[in-house]
């Protein structure tokens, strides 16, 4: 009888140890995980349509307004994750606002992406004062506030999600740009840019062929970086009051929108939105730190 | 050749060491205050914007219904509206009279009138903030006015060209312009209008301590005002997040919050000690600019009626305003002159239907946009699903504020096609201030949208008219002219929630906001702090 | 060497010229000043009246120069809604803002650099997982939410701290955790790819062949010489905590120059608004200025290639 209780004691023990240890092995394949919930939430996007139950804009038949998740005393298992302010169906809101977010992100980066990478190769590749003048601009850029942009494009073009684009990519393109150059000053120096140049190929040339291959996989890098800052700016444009225009469902503009909600308890309409923005900025961030130690010479060697 | 050290345990040394210098600085010293006469305790007030330094100068009135909030703590006006007196409260001046035929005004100052700085507040004070103000409707005070006659060292007349009838409410009224308010004229002159902004000034209850430009006015009790002051210090702050009005409600930082947005009404009504104060405010209505283009769906009346009868006003007022608001019948406030009351409009949506069929709608019709004022978004697309429901398919346009009334400005160019736009507006003084700003021909915000001719003519004659019997017909008749037609649709009048914190006595929140005619909690001075 | 100083300056200056030129074009282009001055009952007189008192019924190119000539005086002209010169207003909001900025930097550096340090010192273990899930959290959640989050849970559920407003120490630690959170994920990914590379080195190799406890040299060799990129960084990431924590100053009603910017964005105070973003452009630009002077004194050949 004395020596069970030691046993017992211990056989837990290693279990729960052994357990930890499967878990972290498998959390060892944080890209894995971070695909996977990048590859559900793209799904879920292209499938919108087709597994949103109810229309996102419009407040569903016979829900009242903050209806709780259906779990909740008064919750309904027709709207599973409740109602908001205006008795819409915050699952489908959700699952619509996962198209319009992952579009923001995607298309912002891939503006900011452009713009910064052929200004940095300009740059990097032109030199002198051309170089000069773009990197101090790039500097100046980091003092000019985003809602500064934001309210000129509303005035010029009105809002809509694409504006919330063209000023997000406006915003972020100096880190390409910066970066992007450093890669383009030495790959210049390479000797099969010199040969290139010493054969006569054109500067256009030389760029397409030499110069931009070889940038791809920082752009790469730094691409899969932005898409969660991007995400994140946009949830603070539509704080200001400049986001992407309601009623559409982006997540950023349903946080914003219900934050007085939070101090009221009513917590399901600010938790689910907040919980799959941090999702998808945290896996685009652990996907991005993955692809960079993959893919940048810097940390490779390591 | 410098050499660069900078190892970790340094740097954060000499960070620590600034930061907690600039925390020191910032922390600022405490006020001392001299000891006054029976006022005590202290009230926080959590302002729902930015300040703009323009409000505490009445010289610079802005014709919005918001500097009242600043001018009734730190000025005082000759008369005022104050509880339910529209704004024939006699103030400064114990006693008014306007002539029988409106062409003169006499006012007699309280004996032993005082600013702030010790000054005695003259007559001449009152000509010079008269003659010398530059706000909003300062040219109709111009025009209309002869000259200004000293009679004695209390007794001052202003003479006019032509009948002023409007005189009385143009000048006591708090949120339509400020000329009535009485600045000391050597202080003005000596420190110039943007000095005055800085550190004002007045004649009334609360004098200025300390101003930090949008952020913070702090004042105390002015012992020689002529009521008693109840609070010793009165404080207000900018604190634009509403949420976090809440919490510093909710925390004891702050004693009167205004603006609780409809999500948080009913989570501040449960608060121990707090009470609700919704001051009924702003109207809400539905406007169609150039609804007398022909290909326009909203020229036909039927569809404008269709319009009213598919909105449910009372969710509106349920869900925005936490019903305490008021579904309304007519589109101007009824706390104004001449203002007619009309009955709630109802909601019927078969008859709507049916009057589209009968317009020759039987599908309904698509609008472009529908464009609710900022950033009263969610109204708007309440309003675009109750239409959808009669088969009128809209879409909403959200405008970053500056730019909706820069629209506002450009006119019907700017809402081509098939518009609605949800106005919202409180205007105080007189109905025709209403005209004027959203239904006339040319008016600052209705431009070129409305233009209904026969109620302009009408309008005009009322201007012109000097027979007070014959301008209230002339009043109600355009009104009902309006309603009838539907030339607007009324959705309700929302409610300006505020909330008084425990420290505050008030039995019923109307002892905290006596005064109908604007949503903040003046007269200051009656604010108490309860006793430990 | 002053040849290059030289050159640095007048880029600098070039920088800054773009720079006002840019904000002066955008923030006439966001819309009209004066409907927002007046409301509701004014009328076109009034319009004029407000336009002619600001001069803004002048032509851009005349605007434009009168501001660059008292741009030179160091007058930034004077604020439509405080009727202040921005130049005083802004020394008035700058040591709150300047507190923030400090304290929020600090907590950046305080997450950022252990959280980086760990991280590439234990590469793919669970400490690198675990430092990396801290200072990405802050990335994560937009800035709003996570303020209203701290204000519920530590104001008004505990009560520990104040809401909001500036005060003593205690009113910093929220929104200064909330801002600088933000940026510790930036300041995690130098301190590990710097430290990845000085551990790489040879000289570290050397320190470690010598015997050297790891520690040691973890301590005294390989962090110290990570630190110059991460704090200029640092220098950078502050001028726009200083300057432009908008989201933040707004959540917690906090009086600093974020707030100077939100509120003159939105009444178009165009002379507020290009102030603020000049002196941020000064600041981004002075800092580069004196880095790249620093390098290129540590280092002469940056000199050379330049």
């Amino acid at each position: 009888m004395a020596t069970i209780p030691a046993d017992t004691r211990l056989a837990p023990r290693r279990e729960t140890a052994d357990k930890l240890r499967a878990l972290l092995e498998a959390a060892r394949e944080a890209p894995l995980l971070a695909v996977v919930i990048l590859g559900g939430l793209v799904l879920v996007a292209v499938l919108a349509d087709l597994i949103a139950p109810y229309d996102p804009t419009l407040p569903v038949k016979g829900a009242n307004v903050f209806d709780p998740p259906f779990w909740m005393e008064g919750g309904s298992t027709s709207t599973l994750l409740g109602t908001d302010f205006q008795g819409r169906d915050i699952l489908s809101r959700l699952i619509h606002g996962a198209r319009v977010s992952l579009i923001v992100g995607l298309m912002g980066t891939l503006v900011a992406g452009s713009i910064g990478t052929a200004m940095g190769i300009l740059s990097g590749y032109a030199g002198g004062w051309v170089d000069q003048i773009i990197m101090r601009v790039t500097d100046a850029w980091l003092a000019l506030p985003a809602i500064v942009f934001a309210i000129f494009l509303a005035a010029m073009i009105g809002p809509s999600m694409w504006n919330i684009i063209a000023i997000l990519g406006g915003v972020y393109w100096t880190r390409y740009a910066r970066v992007i150059r450093g890669e383009v000053l030495t790959l210049r120096e390479r000797e099969f840019v010199k040969l290139a140049e010493i054969a006569g190929a054109s500067k256009l040339r030389v760029i397409k062929k030499h110069i931009l291959p070889n940038v791809l996989n920082t752009v790469t890098v730094l691409a899969s970086l932005t898409v969660g800052v991007v995400i994140i700016a946009e949830a603070s444009l539509s704080f200001l009051g400049v986001g992407v225009p309601p009623p559409q469902p982006a997540w950023g503009l349903m946080l914003s929108e219900a934050r007085p909600t939070l101090m009221a308890g009513q917590w399901w309409l600010t938790v689910f939105p907040g919980a799959c923005i941090l999702l998808i900025v945290l896996a685009t961030q652990l996907f991005g730190d993955w692809l960079r130690v993959r893919l940048d010479p810097q940390t490779r060697n390591l | 050749m410098i050499r660069l050290r900078l190892d970790g345990r340094g740097v954060f040394q000499i960070l620590a060491a600034v930061f907690l210098l600039i925390t020191a600085i910032s922390a600022g010293v405490p006020l001392s205050t001299p000891a006054g006469a029976s006022a005590k305790g202290k009230i926080t007030l959590a302002w729902h914007a930015g300040f703009a330094s323009r409000w505490l100068d009445p010289q610079e009135h802005d014709g919005t219904a918001t500097p009242d909030n600043f001018f009734t703590a730190l000025h005082d006006a000759l008369i005022k509206n104050q509880g339910t007196a529209l704004y024939d409260h006699p103030a400064l001046a114990e006693k008014f009279a306007i002539a029988p035929d409106a062409k003169s005004a006499t006012f007699t100052l309280r004996k032993g009138l005082k600013f702030h700085n010790g000054e005695p507040v003259t007559p001449q004070d009152v000509k010079f903030s008269y003659e010398n103000y530059r706000g909003a409707k300062a040219d109709v005070f111009k025009k209309k006015t002869d000259r200004i006659e000293i009679v004695d060292d209390r007794t001052i007349r202003f003479v006019f060209k032509e009948p002023f009838l409007d005189f009385a409410i143009l000048f006591g009224t708090a949120n339509v312009a400020g000329p009535g308010w009485v600045v000391p004229e050597k202080y003005y002159k000596q420190v110039g209008p943007d000095g005055f902004k800085q550190k004002p000034i007045g004649a009334g209850p609360f004098k200025l301590v300390r101003h930090e430009p949008g952020v913070k006015v702090e004042m105390e009790a002015f012992d020689g005002y002529y009521r008693p002051v109840n609070a010793k210090q009165l404080v207000m702050i900018s604190v634009p997040e509403a949420a976090t009005r809440v919490a510093m409600l909710e925390r004891g930082e702050a004693d009167i919050i205004y603006n609780v947005p409809g999500e948080l009404i009913h989570k501040v009504s449960k608060l121990p000690g707090v009470t609700l104060a919704p001051v009924l405010s702003g109207s809400f209505f539905i406007e169609f600019p150039g609804f007398q283009d022909p290909k326009n769906p909203f020229r036909d009346k039927r569809v404008r009626e269709a319009v009213s009868l598919a909105i449910d006003r009372r969710a509106m007022n349920q869900t925005e305003s936490g019903g305490m608001g008021k579904p309304t019948g007519n589109w101007i406030n009824n706390d104004v002159l001449y203002a007619i009351e009309w009955p709630e409009f109802g909601r019927d949506v078969e008859k709507a239907k049916q009057l589209l069929r009968e317009a020759g709608y039987p599908n309904g019709f698509d609008v472009d946009w529908v464009t609710p004022i900022p950033a009263f978004y969610s109204r708007g697309e309440r309003i675009i699903a109750q239409l959808r429901e009669v088969g009128i398919r809209g879409r909403l346009q959200t405008m970053e504020r500056g730019i909706f009334f820069q629209r506002l400005q450009g006119g019907l160019k700017e809402f081509p096609g098939t518009q609605i736009i949800l106005q919202g507006v409180r205007i105080a003084g007189s109905w025709s201030f209403w005209y004027e700003g959203y239904f006339k021909c040319g008016g600052f915000n209705s431009r070129d949208r409305i233009c209904v001719k026969d109620l302009d003519g009408k309008f005009d004659q009322y201007e012109r008219s000097i027979n007070p019997a014959e301008r209230k017909k002339l009043a109600e008749e355009i009104q009902r002219g309006i309603l009838e037609n539907y030339y607007l649709v009324p959705v309700f009048r929302h409610a300006f929630v505020n909330a008084i914190g425990p420290k505050v006595v008030a039995q019923k929140w109307q002892d905290v906001f006596p005064t109908i005619t604007t949503g903040y909690a003046y007269p200051w001075e009656d604010l108490k702090v309860k006793d430990q | 060497m002053t040849q290059f100083v030289l050159r640095r300056i007048f880029y600098s200056v070039v920088t800054l010229f773009i720079l006002s030129a840019t904000i002066f074009l955008i923030v006439r282009l966001t819309g009209d000043p004066v409907a927002l001055m007046a409301e509701a009952s004014a009328r076109p007189e009034d319009l004029d009246r407000i336009r002619q008192q600001w001069g803004l019924d002048r032509s851009w190119p005349v605007q434009y120069a009168t501001f660059m000539q008292n741009a030179f005086k160091g007058e930034l002209g004077k604020s439509f809604n405080y009727r202040l010169p921005v130049s005083e207003l802004y020394f008035q909001r700058l040591p709150n803002s300047l507190t923030l900025g400090l304290a929020a930097t600090l907590i950046s550096l305080l997450i950022g650099i252990p959280a980086g340090i760990i991280s590439a010192v234990k590469v793919n273990t669970w400490w690198d997982y675990a430092a990396k899930g801290v200072a990405l959290l802050g990335l994560s959640i937009p800035g709003f939410w996570l303020g209203l989050v701290l204000i519920l849970v530590f104001s008004v559920w505990l009560r520990w701290l104040p809401t909001s407003g500036a005060g003593d120490w205690r009113h910093v630690i929220m929104p200064a955790l909330a801002l600088g959170w933000y940026f510790a994920a930036s300041m995690l990914r130098l301190t590990r790819s710097s430290m990845l590379e000085v551990l790489g080195s040879e000289y570290i190799k050397l320190a470690r062949l010598k015997g050297l406890p790891d520690v040691v040299v973890i301590a005294m060799h390989a962090f110290k010489n990570a630190l110059i990129p991460v704090f200029t960084l640092a220098g950078v990431n502050m001028v726009v905590m200083v300057n432009a924590a908008v989201i933040i100053e707004v959540i917690f009603a906090w009086p600093g120059i974020g707030r100077l910017l939100y509120e003159g964005i939105f009444q178009r105070d165009f002379p507020l608004v290009q102030g603020v973003v000049i002196m941020a452009g000064f600041m981004i630009v002075a800092i580069n200025l004196v880095v790249d002077i620093l390098y290129a004194v540590i280092d002469p050949r940056i000199r050379l290639a330049r």
